[in-house]
């Protein structure tokens, strides 16, 4: 039989070739750096002899209560900001898929704190959760609209830190969630949406029976996008809390990054890093399984 | 079987590849690649092509980048060093100092550590124990000059496991600072003596403003709890630092707890003491808070931020331990990556000269030189004397290459009493407990 890499494939092959080399040089090759790493009692001295442990510090994180509060507020930090983010962000594209003037403004509006940088929104949002008045919330909430009676010390409590680093995560968030249902929204055939309001369907149930199903698929690979995205958050929280108080907010990354980079235990932290991989695989996973439809159209 | 394993196997690399593409630059993921064997091999070429020209050294720092301190050093110190050494070159690098740590055990781990360092003196015994700090008594032939010279208490600060593993660069301590127009319109005529003296104090404060405070601190870390641990004659371990168990939570340091809750829980500490609320000196300058314990850095960062806010100091209030505060300061040390050590100590010679210590100490930086103190420029220095004084007293962190993780349970005992989930004396002993774990190791 012949060989089937024809001339064409071989150019093929040969554009690949340079991309694949990035991927192997900055990615592949740390991953599996990071794995012997996490099998050792890595020393961070070029030259001095790290010992091997085998699986020692994956057993170590199963036992570690910190690991497991880490875990507990991640799973919570993509449970909050991934629904959040969904249902805010389809609200604001049915609405601008609804309106034809302003629609561009109003895009580029929900769009911006998408680009803007995680460190700066996040030392912002520190500062609107001041426990002073000097805090714009403390001030909204009890000097303007006298919700409250007294100034809140947001980030001196996990319960109310939370408040402020999911509300981070959410308004973040939104605008990307919107630009992909918008655009999803808008490769729904008109026709659909005609022939049922021929048939006599309120636009309720226009959304309800018709729009909704239809972005089904979209809703799936947002969720997992959105899940992958939850599971990486560090920013927010390093800069809103570092973890504190006592390691309450800590969250999977700045757990792992405070066992490398401050205890200087980058064996397990490698190992953590692996666990994290695992976990989103399962998670990313098990939504495809229960969540696989066929598209509809 | 083999095409099912594919399939299983398949999707998690691609997973695990989407996790590391999507994560932030520093991820330990990514963040210990560098096979520093590569490093070294391209450093051996370098030696050849330094006769020909000046040889360029490292020198990195936490002077804030824009302050008086690193002005004076890049203006001023450096081109008079060069001028001297015609032949080197000092480059300067201010990193903050929260960073500071973190980057230098980076930089070590790739093989790209800087000639010289200003490390704060309570992480030196650390860099010594991971072997990344030469040692000076041994490398510098003239080491017991400039040994003789200076202050044996920050000189101590250098010294791990038989050796001295740098030379002390600045010291310092922590004075009581007080806000005059708040003393004046609560009718306080003088700082506080003794620990029972804030007590009225507070009251005092209260009176005429119930939302001020009378003390404010920027967390539960020992820098803030020491002086309080001390005065009260409590400490952190024995003195050979063997165990924490009968120091850490022995009655005198409960003692000092004790009085603490009892102040926040009056209102006479800020918040902010468990971390987020008007930091310190922003609070003193706003006539928030009447007191503050802090360095002589201070006086030129008011000087800068806040003109019209004159600062007052006295000795830290005295317990029955008496008046101890925490002894800070930097040192100099050479890593052992430096493929300029020559050059480099020539540089430490310089730092340690009367003429850059004068020089620093003109922006607010206290000499180590045992014959600075005894100048005319010292004598009538505005501010010098006060820290000196509190010097005599002040008492050094405990050295010990597992400082950082010390650090962070006595900071989580602190949060923990002040919180109230835990009496003093509960927390105290758990904590106390966690640090003989840590000196048993």
């Amino acid at each position: 039989m012949r060989s089937k890499i024809t001339g064409d494939s071989l150019t093929a092959y040969a554009f690949l070739l340079p991309g694949f080399l990035f991927l192997a040089v900055w990615i592949i090759y740390p991953m599996l750096k990071a794995l012997q790493i996490s099998a050792y009692d890595w020393s961070i001295m070029p030259g001095q002899v790290s010992e091997f442990v085998g699986l020692d510090n994956y057993v170590r994180a199963l036992h570690d209560g910190l690991f497991w509060l880490s875990f507990k507020n991640t799973l919570l930090y993509a449970g909050v900001t991934v629904s959040g983010q969904l249902v805010l962000g389809l609200v604001v594209a049915l609405m601008l898929d609804q309106i034809t003037k302003g629609r561009v403004a109003f895009r580029a509006v929900y769009y911006l704190p998408v680009v803007t940088s995680w460190v700066v929104v996040s030392l912002l949002f520190k500062y609107l959760f001041n426990a002073s008045p000097a805090g714009l919330i403390n001030y909204l909430l009890v000097d303007i609209l006298h919700v409250l009676s007294a100034h809140i010390p947001w980030l001196n409590e996990p319960e109310t830190a939370f408040v402020a680093i999911y509300s981070l995560g959410i308004w973040k968030g939104v605008g990307w969630t919107m630009v992909i249902f918008l655009a999803a929204l808008q490769s729904i055939p008109a026709e659909y949406h005609e022939a049922a309001s021929i048939d006599g369907a309120s636009s309720w149930q226009i959304i309800r029976l018709i729009t909704l199903p239809l972005l089904i698929p979209t809703m799936i690979l947002v969720m997992i996008m959105l899940t992958i995205g939850a599971f990486q958050a560090y920013i927010q929280v390093a800069l809103i809390t570092g973890g504190g108080p006592l390691h309450r907010t800590e969250v999977l990354l700045s757990y792992m990054y405070d066992r490398a980079f401050t205890d200087l235990d980058f064996g397990y932290a490698a190992a953590l890093s692996y666990v994290l991989i695992f976990v989103v695989f399962v998670i990313s996973q098990l939504q495809l399984r229960f969540l696989r439809s066929e598209p509809m159209y | 079987m083999r095409k099912k394993i594919l399939a299983i196997i398949a999707p998690l690399i691609l997973m695990a590849l989407l996790l590391t593409a999507c994560a932030p630059g520093a991820t330990p993921t990514v963040g210990p690649s560098p096979t520093p064997v590569v490093v070294k091999e391209t450093v051996v070429v370098e030696p050849t092509l330094a006769p020909a020209g000046p040889v360029t050294i490292t020198f990195w720092h936490t002077y804030n980048e824009v302050s008086p301190e690193n002005e004076m050093l890049v203006e001023t110190l450096i081109p008079m060093f060069e001028e001297q050494h015609p032949n080197i070159k000092v480059e300067s690098l201010p990193v903050p100092w929260e960073d500071f740590r973190r980057k230098l055990l980076t930089s070590i781990s790739g093989g790209v550590a800087p000639d010289l360092a200003r490390l704060d003196i309570i992480w030196v015994p650390e860099f010594a124990d991971v072997g990344a700090l030469t040692a000076l008594d041994e490398a510098m032939s003239d080491f017991d000059q400039y040994k003789d010279a200076v202050f044996p208490g920050p000189l101590s600060s250098n010294y791990w496991a038989g050796h001295y593993y740098g030379l002390p660069l600045d010291t310092n301590t922590k004075v009581w600072l007080h806000n005059q127009e708040m003393y004046d319109a609560a009718g306080i005529t003088e700082p506080p003596q003794t620990m029972d003296d804030l007590v009225g104090q507070c009251e005092a404060i209260k009176k005429v403003n119930p939302d001020a405070y009378l003390f404010a601190a920027d967390g539960t870390w020992a820098w803030v709890t020491l002086p309080w641990i001390w005065s009260f004659g409590g400490d952190i371990t024995d003195l050979d630092v063997t165990k924490a168990s009968g120091y850490l939570n022995g009655p005198k340091t409960v003692a000092a707890y004790e009085f603490w809750l009892e102040m926040y829980n009056k209102g006479c500490f800020a918040p902010v003491i468990l971390g987020s609320g008007i930091d310190p000196w922003s609070g003193f300058a706003q006539d928030l808070y009447a007191s503050i314990d802090n360095g002589p850095w201070m006086y030129p960062i008011f000087e800068a931020q806040f003109p019209d806010k004159e600062l007052h100091a006295s000795l830290f209030p005295a317990g029955d331990g008496g008046s101890i505060n925490v002894v800070g300061g930097e040192d100099i040390v050479l890593f052992k990556q430096s493929e300029h050590p020559e050059e480099a100590m020539e540089f430490i010679r310089f730092v340690l000269s009367p003429q850059y210590q004068l020089k620093m100490a003109e922006v607010g930086q206290l000499p180590v030189r045992l014959d600075l103190i005894e100048s005319d420029y010292i004598k009538n220095h505005p501010y010098c004397g006060i820290f000196l004084e509190q010097l005599r007293t002040s008492k050094s962190r405990t050295a010990h290459p597992a400082w950082q993780k010390m650090d962070e349970i006595i900071t989580n005992a602190g949060q923990l009493i002040l919180r109230g989930e835990k009496m003093a004396q509960e927390a105290l002993d758990d904590a106390a407990a966690q640090i003989d774990a840590l000196l048993e190791q």
